[in-house]
């Protein structure tokens, strides 16, 4: 009981877990790195390529770590970011970033797609992806 | 379904569009978003409505078709360039439900990354919102600000539109050119819908740059046909025999006429969000050559502030039509079917003007992802003369402030 109270109110009043986000890309991607505003760009659908002209394909996760994201790429709650692709979908425009479970599934889309580009926990990087950028 | 998939697969088979293998294609994609909401006001003389296509609006015994509303879309994506498109709406609005509600239904190809053409039925693009109004969950406020929105009865167009982004400094250029036909119907207190036949073009230049963004628009409308359910009354007043009684009344009829006259939107926007504090206005006057839909100029004005998942909002709005009173003179024989007459076309040339301001508080709770609970309290003022965009119940005098309360759940999916 009493672990449970502690765990409630870790819950209620720590920000969640923090973590540090890498934003990835196949491995034979190879641009370098990328500014935070190249990557919303290419999340927030303003641009659908790499700055070298290779085609993106960005993906989204929808586990918590996706609020995280976009709080700390762009400064705006999710939910902001929600009306904001509501706006661009339903005018025909464009649609948002396909989303997947977890690290790992975005992890496994990136090694097998070579215009992927996704963001995960920093501790699940390997060798198999190449890091475009590093938020925290 | 089957038919839209048969028609991507005959496009893809034609070799003129080839799919390329990192993605596959045509894929589908089917989402929505809707709207349920109830409204009412203190007063049983005056019926609120969101925009002059519906009726019959709510009073002080509320309702729930002024704002509830569901909207379907399929999305293909064909390749890489070509995409289609077609979003329908349910909602309460005049003329041929199936018809009226299509909003979207476009084929657009994509040759670069900045530019885009799209061909078929089109959202209009003449001011900030009016390519998504009845996408709630899209914007802040419980409905577009009425005074800037509910007159516009146009929501989409059939013709082409081509659309060009460059980069310059550290922000985003758009501009944009659009031209087609649209059909609206309109209800009116006569008998019978107002079919409006437009001829329009227009365009508009935007400027995203970090946290704001503004706009300037304008558009041009030729009225290609007589409203019908003007035509009777027209007929009347340019007769030999009642000009014979009343010389003022062709003169009058010249006046009433809508055929072959123009409509000019020309509007201004800007709009400030740093993800706590956000604000946007907007400003536009509409010309127009038609004394039944007389000049108007109108402006909002709202700020609002975000305190996490809740955001609390004001709004002020003003609309004027800047027309003045048509004097209408009196037949030489006061004949009672033609003072009757007299007192049509009087009310037609006079009556229908726009003078409202109104005060908004309202909140915008984001209770779950994709969900939003809004709620926004009202105070309007009409002038005399003044409520055209409400309808009028039964015949006594109205009043000069209104209160409108309303509830409701914006969501996606």
């Amino acid at each position: 009981m009493r672990h449970f109270l502690i765990t409630l109110l870790l819950v209620l009043f720590m920000p969640s877990a923090q973590a540090e986000l890498a934003v990835i890309a196949h491995i034979k991607n190879n641009i370098g790195v990328l500014s935070a505003k190249q990557v919303q760009d290419i999340f927030m659908g303003r641009t659908r390529n790499f700055p070298n002209g290779r085609f993106a394909l960005p993906i989204d996760q929808s586990s918590p770590l996706r609020a995280e994201f976009y709080q700390k790429l762009t400064g705006r709650p999710v939910e902001q970011v929600n009306a904001y692709w509501a706006r661009i979908m339903f005018t025909g425009q464009a649609s948002p970033p396909q989303q997947l479970p977890d690290d790992e599934a975005v992890l496994q889309t990136v090694r097998e797609n070579e215009g992927a580009i996704g963001y995960i926990n920093q501790i699940r990087v390997d060798k198999t992806v190449r890091v475009l950028l590093l938020i925290n | 379904m089957k038919i839209i998939r048969l028609l991507t697969t005959m496009i893809l088979l034609s070799g003129a569009v080839p799919a390329l293998a990192e993605d596959s294609y045509p894929d589908f994609k089917v989402t929505g978003f809707g709207t349920l909401g109830a409204s009412g006001t203190d007063t049983d003389r005056l019926a609120f409505r969101s925009d002059i296509k519906q009726t019959p609006g709510v009073t002080d015994s509320w309702g729930f078709d002024t704002d509830t509303r569901m909207g379907l879309q399929v999305d293909v994506d064909i390749n890489e360039s070509w995409h289609a498109m077609a979003q329908w709406i349910a909602r309460n609005t005049a003329g041929d439900f199936l018809e009226q509600n299509l909003d979207w239904a476009f084929l657009r190809w994509r040759p670069a990354d900045d530019l885009d053409i799209r061909v078929g039925r089109l959202g209009i693009d003449t001011f900030m919102l009016s390519e998504y109004r009845n996408v709630g969950y899209a914007y802040l406020w419980m409905r577009p600000p009425h005074e800037f929105y509910s007159g516009l009865p146009v929501y989409h167009f059939d013709g082409a539109d081509i659309a060009k982004k460059f980069e310059i400094g550290e922000g985003v250029m758009t501009v944009k050119a659009f031209g087609g036909h649209s059909f609206t119907q309109v209800p009116t207190n006569l008998s019978g819908l107002a079919e409006q036949d437009l001829t329009l073009i227009g365009g508009k230049l935007a400027y995203e740059v970090g946290n704001w963004n503004a706009r300037i628009s304008y558009n041009y409308s030729l009225n290609n046909d007589e409203i019908a359910p003007l035509q009777p009354l027209l007929t009347a007043l340019n007769s030999t025999e009642i000009n014979a009684v009343w010389p003022g009344a062709q003169a009058l009829a010249g006046k009433i006429a809508t055929k072959n006259k123009v409509v000019h939107f020309s509007s201004i926007g800007l709009g400030y969000d740093d993800g706590i504090w956000l604000a946007q206005m907007e400003a536009s006057y509409t010309h127009t050559d038609m004394t039944v839909y007389p000049s108007v100029a109108s402006a909002y004005l709202s700020a609002g502030r975000r305190l996490g998942k809740v955001t609390l909002y004001s709004l002020f709005g003003i609309s004027e039509t800047l027309n003045n009173p048509v004097n209408v003179s009196n037949p030489l024989v006061p004949v009672p079917e033609i003072i009757e007459l007299r007192n049509a076309a009087d009310q037609l040339l006079n009556t229908n003007g726009v003078d409202e301001q109104s005060v908004s508080l309202g909140l915008r709770w984001d209770v779950h992802e994709h969900v939003a609970l809004k709620t926004q309290w009202s105070h309007n003022w009409l002038g005399n003369n003044g409520a055209s965009l409400w309808l009028p119940r039964g015949t006594g005098s109205t009043p000069d402030t209104v209160n409108v309360w309303s509830v409701g759940m914006d969501f996606m999916f």
